[in-house]
């Protein structure tokens, strides 16, 4: 094969967009030819050194001007949508003038009264689209803070604790997603923050579960304590094994255990 | 669900699903054009267009293509309307901002950092074209067809100017990098 026929496929050779057997040819001229191996070295290495320049992380601003952005917009749309619905019937009516004929009068003013009823049940109707809006507002914020618990920076995951304490539903996913943080986060402040926003949610199955299997995942004794305020507040009676277990564990801090104790006495209760 | 369904039901007037596809992409974005243009807040907000833009357009897609060759299609024509803008002030020469100085300091521990801030440079001295087809073949994800399908190019023109990009980038790479030799001698 051709020098020049080899020297077109450098691009695919560099992003591996090959087929095998032509892959085969390939190597072969390029073990046979020294121009080619040069030309293809030389590349290959600045092809592989553009891979030093890291990948940046834009600043949190970023990510609220797009949340306000997309509210405003979808408040727009849905308001919108309700204008054009409501001003068409009124605005066509008025600009006929037979309407204004002495003989329609009586016709006129029963029109008026079903215009009014329309115009009635359009209002109910845009109430019902402000509730489903809330809703979908309701369920972005849960996308983001899902989305932020996840990020590598904990100044993200932080915004991202204090995004679940707007929320009026929490859902299964930013509870799980809140739990896990509780357990796994590895900065004891995030940590801490996720037990401060279950407080809300604590009334909930799945929290009590979750905050009781916690409790014997935690090791930093503030964790422990925010936790045992949970179990606490929760009511929740079967949190009691749990609070004996971490009282019986050795390396327990002393002023763990004693919350934890007065715990036991004021879930029995 | 997949990029592609979630535009079609921003499309059909689920916006907040656009805030999935943000999270998605957002990031990749921001670095395309930090890559070309070398500017924090300029990429940001050309990122912020783009998804202003996505939400103007929405009812034009067709699903046809994947989604992020959409998307960059999108973007590029941010940079481009952002480049004419800067045009009516900026002399053409001076249109890239270049990455920061890449004078060597005597630590060994920050050549990683010296080596990028020379590739950035570099790569600020491409023109334009050669930058952003070089960008997107090599940090965007996109294959050869799609970008060709982006430029509406055929995908052997992609290819050649990926070729002639990464032989020049090479070329201005080794001239800074024995310019910063010299000064250091």
């Amino acid at each position: 094969m051709k020098c020049d026929n080899i020297r077109e496929r450098f691009p695919d050779y560099l992003t591996g967009e090959m087929e095998t057997k032509a892959k085969a040819e390939f190597d072969a001229h390029i073990a046979s030819c020294a121009a080619c191996g040069e030309e293809l070295r030389k590349l290959g290495e600045i092809w592989t050194k553009l891979g030093v320049l890291p990948a940046e992380q834009p600043s949190p601003a970023l990510r609220d001007r797009f949340y306000t952005m997309l509210e405003a917009y979808k408040n727009g749309l849905e308001a919108e949508q309700v204008r054009t619905e409501r001003k068409p019937k009124f605005s066509f009516m008025l600009r006929q003038s037979w309407l204004r004929r002495p003989a329609f009068q009586f016709a006129a003013a029963g029109l008026l009264v079903v215009a009014g009823l329309a115009g009635g049940y359009g209002l109910s109707h845009a109430g019902g689209r402000v509730s489903r809006l809330t809703q979908e507002v309701e369920s972005m914020r849960r996308t983001m803070a899902v989305s932020l618990l996840q990020q590598p920076s904990s100044s993200e995951r932080l915004r991202g604790v204090s995004y679940t304490s707007q929320l009026k539903e929490p859902g299964r996913s930013t509870l799980e997603a809140l739990l896990q943080t509780l357990d796994n986060d590895p900065n004891v402040n995030v940590r801490l923050a996720a037990a401060d926003a279950l407080y809300l949610f604590a009334s909930y199955p799945e929290v009590k579960e979750g905050l009781i299997r916690s409790l014997a995942k935690q090791e930093s004794p503030l964790v422990q304590s925010a936790v045992i305020d949970l179990l606490v507040v929760s009511r929740e009676q079967r949190a009691v094994e749990a609070l004996k277990a971490l009282v019986g564990v050795e390396k327990t801090q002393p002023e763990i255990k004693k919350k934890a104790e007065l715990g036991i006495q004021q879930l029995s209760f | 669900m997949n990029d592609n369904q979630l535009m079609e039901d921003v499309r059909d007037g689920r916006v907040e699903k656009l805030a999935i596809l943000f999270e998605r992409h957002h990031v990749a974005l921001f670095n395309f054009f930090l890559r070309l243009t070398g500017n924090r807040p300029l990429s940001e907000d050309l990122v912020q267009d783009v998804f202003t833009r996505i939400l103007k357009y929405r009812t034009t897609y067709q699903g046809e293509d994947r989604f992020a060759v959409w998307m960059y299609k999108i973007a590029r024509n941010a940079h481009i309307d952002h480049l004419r803008k800067r045009k009516e002030t900026v002399p053409l020469d001076e249109q890239f901002e270049e990455a920061p100085s890449a004078e060597l300091a005597p630590d060994e521990r920050v050549a990683k950092e010296q080596e990028s801030a020379l590739l950035a440079k570099a790569l600020s001295r491409l023109s334009p074209k050669k930058q952003e087809i070089l960008v997107l073949s090599r940090f965007q994800d996109l294959k050869y067809r799609e970008i060709a399908e982006l430029l509406d190019c055929p995908i052997g023109t992609v290819k050649g100017l990926v070729h002639r990009a990464i032989a020049e980038l090479g070329d201005i790479y080794a001239k800074l990098s024995n310019e910063v030799c010299r000064h250091e001698v």
